[in-house]
């Protein structure tokens, strides 16, 4: 439980620091959206900085706009994915 | 100056041989590879007197594992590559109506395709390092298209497009993408002009001179310095004052 919640702020951090991001890592909430309305405020272009960050922090590869759709939805579900990678259960393409 | 990685296509005509020579020139770290096909004598030439500066690496600027696979080396060897220059090209200039399939698809290919596949193959690189020079060389048939080249210069100006296009869309990862649209300048194509098209041409221009590859060189040099980290999207003409 430790691991996934530093896991996650791992994520949040990486969020911020990467898309350079007005919001502090506190002020993300695990479930909090990262697209649409009502969400974080993300677009196309921070996708695209998203998969690289994650390939280069996680080895964790996002293969196509597809996959990106599920894995980039929040916080929760980037962590989950990152954690099937870690654990083998995330195909390498 | 810090040392940088850069990529040059076309690297064995007279403006790629140009261009890496005028990074050689900025800085003795420079690491300058020249992505090269079969015909690569003065590519090997030039890798051979800045040994260890200057490298050949294979690259079929139209196709994708082409790009994928230089990339890979050139990472697996310099760590990082920071300028990506899309220089090479050819033209098979014809007036449309006997203009056959091939000689459009080619000159797309070649000219526009490989530009779109060489950003794409360098983006996640420059991405993760947050910094990044792409220069794209274009043409002054883009702006001005001349006749006999409806496929030459729909690829140079769909260059120019990309480059604005992609210029906004990686502004703010740190990463800036421009164009530089040389007009006659003394490389492989002037030379095969005969005298009268020689003449013809250099009328047309303000300076009554061709330009010189090093002339061109010095604008892309620019454009990928790390002064003009405001400059992006923009099209540089390197045309000795004719549009």
């Amino acid at each position: 439980m430790h691991d996934v919640s530093d896991l996650k702020h791992r994520i949040k951090n990486m969020m911020v620091e990467n898309l350079m991001l007005q919001v502090s890592v506190a002020e993300i909430d695990d479930d909090q959206a990262l697209f649409g309305p009502g969400s974080l405020g993300l677009d196309s272009v921070d996708a695209l900085q998203l998969v690289v960050a994650l390939d280069k922090n996680f080895g964790l590869k996002v293969p196509d706009p597809a996959a990106a759709k599920v894995i980039l939805q929040n916080v929760n579900t980037i962590a989950a994915a990152v954690q099937r990678h870690q654990t083998g259960g995330e195909s390498r393409s | 100056m810090s040392a940088r990685v850069i990529l040059v296509t076309g690297g064995n005509g007279g403006l790629g041989q140009a261009i890496a020579r005028s990074f050689l020139d900025e800085s003795a770290d420079n690491q300058i590879w020249l992505g090269v096909r079969a015909n690569r004598s003065k590519a090997d030439a030039l890798a051979a007197e800045f040994a260890g500066r200057c490298h050949c690496v294979e690259l079929e600027v139209t196709q994708p594992e082409s790009w994928k696979s230089a990339v890979s080396r050139i990472l697996a060897q310099s760590r990082r590559l920071d300028v990506l220059v899309n220089n090479a090209g050819s033209h098979q200039d014809s007036l449309l109506a006997n203009m056959t399939p091939g000689a459009w698809q080619q000159v797309l290919a070649i000219n526009l395709d490989s530009v779109f596949h060489g950003c794409q193959a360098v983006l996640p690189t420059m991405i993760g390092q947050r910094h990044g020079r792409i220069v794209n060389i274009a043409s002054l048939s883009a702006l001005l298209a001349p006749m006999g080249q409806t496929n030459y210069a729909a690829a140079k100006a769909g260059v120019v497009a990309l480059t604005q296009s992609l210029a906004k869309e990686v502004a703010r990862i740190g990463i800036t993408v421009n164009a530089v649209c040389p007009g006659y300048v003394e490389t492989e194509a002037l030379a095969r002009m005969d005298a009268e098209e020689r003449k013809a041409a250099a009328g047309r221009i303000p300076m009554r001179r061709f330009g010189k590859p090093e002339e061109v060189a010095a604008a892309v040099r620019f454009l990928a310095c790390a002064k003009a980290s405001y400059i992006t999207g923009s099209t540089l003409k390197v045309d000795g004052g004719i549009l």
